[in-house]
């Protein structure tokens, strides 16, 4: 007795499995990098200068200080980067719980980065800073960084194009 | 047993992953067979290049870094006035018309040089640099020199990295912030 062979009633199917486990992988990744990076940088329109000079940031023990400007919406500044009231909102200085500063709390500012810097005396500091915020809003934090004792301060800005 | 079961014929080397049939049901089948192609570890790779594109092409590849070594010790800057005498005063003003846009200034307050572009006031200071390497014995400041970047408080900070990047395009190694000027 031979099997009927029956055609047309196997219906084709892809197979989507593979497709699933790498779309799973590519959602994870996404996370886990956004999770990563939003943890070290705030967002701000940086120094846009003419003739850059700027150097990409080598293997430095960093701590990061985000001077955040108030809040604003990127479609407004998109054209004009200082169409802003060129007030701070916050500083986050390095990552974790209690990094956040008020911008006048210099007090604060310094004793973290004092930490930061009996930690490991060869760190650095990255600041971050809105290009739109006013030099006498700027100039105090910087003070409190320097009175941490932090010897580098690097001064972050957009890279030349290339 | 059904004639189409697992059977090598003779001569026939037996793999255990390929569904033998008879000669008979194998001719009829063969148009079928073509064309399976097997696509799924393609799209495994071209999702992984994919994502290693995404990843090199969208993190942090703006950002650069202009160092400077700030003063040491009291946590506010050393006043202007009790630097060695060659020191370079950049002054920086708000518009009083824009606070976006900036007049740069350098000197004396009484006998300023004015500046219409931070690509100028850059041009201006590798002009006045003593540098005899190049030929250039002219120059009244030495590298070292400190170069004071003198903001109003008004000023915004793009200013304030510009004429920093300035100094630096002009070869000053000794670049340094005043605290914030009254307008």
């Amino acid at each position: 007795m031979s099997k009927v062979v029956q055609r047309g009633a196997v219906t084709p199917r892809m197979n989507i499995t593979p497709l699933i486990d790498v779309v799973f992988l590519l959602i994870i990744f996404f996370m886990l990098v956004n999770n990563i990076v939003s943890e070290e940088t705030v967002d701000m329109i940086l120094p846009e200068l003419d003739d850059p000079r700027t150097r990409e940031v080598g293997e430095i023990e960093r701590v990061v200080v985000n001077v955040a400007p108030e809040p604003f919406t990127r479609t407004g500044r998109d054209e004009f980067p200082l169409s802003h009231a060129g007030r701070p909102g916050y500083v986050k200085v390095g990552t974790g719980t209690n990094s956040r500063f008020d911008a006048d709390d210099l007090k604060g500012i310094t004793e973290k980065l004092k930490s930061a810097k009996a930690d490991n005396p060869k760190v650095e500091v990255l600041m971050r800073v809105d290009g739109a915020i006013y030099y006498d809003k700027v100039q105090p934090i910087m003070a409190a960084v320097t009175a941490a004792g932090i010897e580098t301060v690097n001064l972050v800005a957009y890279m030349p194009e290339e | 047993m059904s004639d189409n079961a697992s059977q090598p014929e003779s001569g026939e080397i037996v793999d255990p992953t390929i569904h033998h049939r008879s000669t008979r049901q194998r001719r009829g089948r063969q148009p079928a067979q073509v064309g399976a192609l097997n696509l799924t570890s393609m799209i495994d790779v071209i999702f992984q290049l994919l994502i290693y594109f995404v990843v090199t092409a969208s993190f942090m590849i703006d950002e650069g870094v202009l160092t400077a070594k700030l003063p040491q010790g009291s946590g506010s800057p050393v006043p202007a006035d009790e630097l060695p005498p060659e020191k370079i005063n950049i002054r920086l003003a708000a518009d009083p018309a824009d606070d976006t846009l900036v007049r740069i200034e350098r000197g004396s307050a009484n006998n300023p040089v004015r500046y219409e572009s931070f690509g100028e006031l850059a041009a201006d200071l590798d002009r006045l640099r003593y540098d005899p390497e190049i030929g250039r014995s002219d120059g009244i400041y030495e590298p070292d020199n400190p170069v004071i970047i003198e903001p109003q408080g008004t000023v915004r900070w793009q200013h304030v990295v510009n004429a920093f990047n300035a100094a630096v395009a002009a070869q000053y190694t000794n670049v340094s912030f005043a605290e914030a000027a009254k307008p």
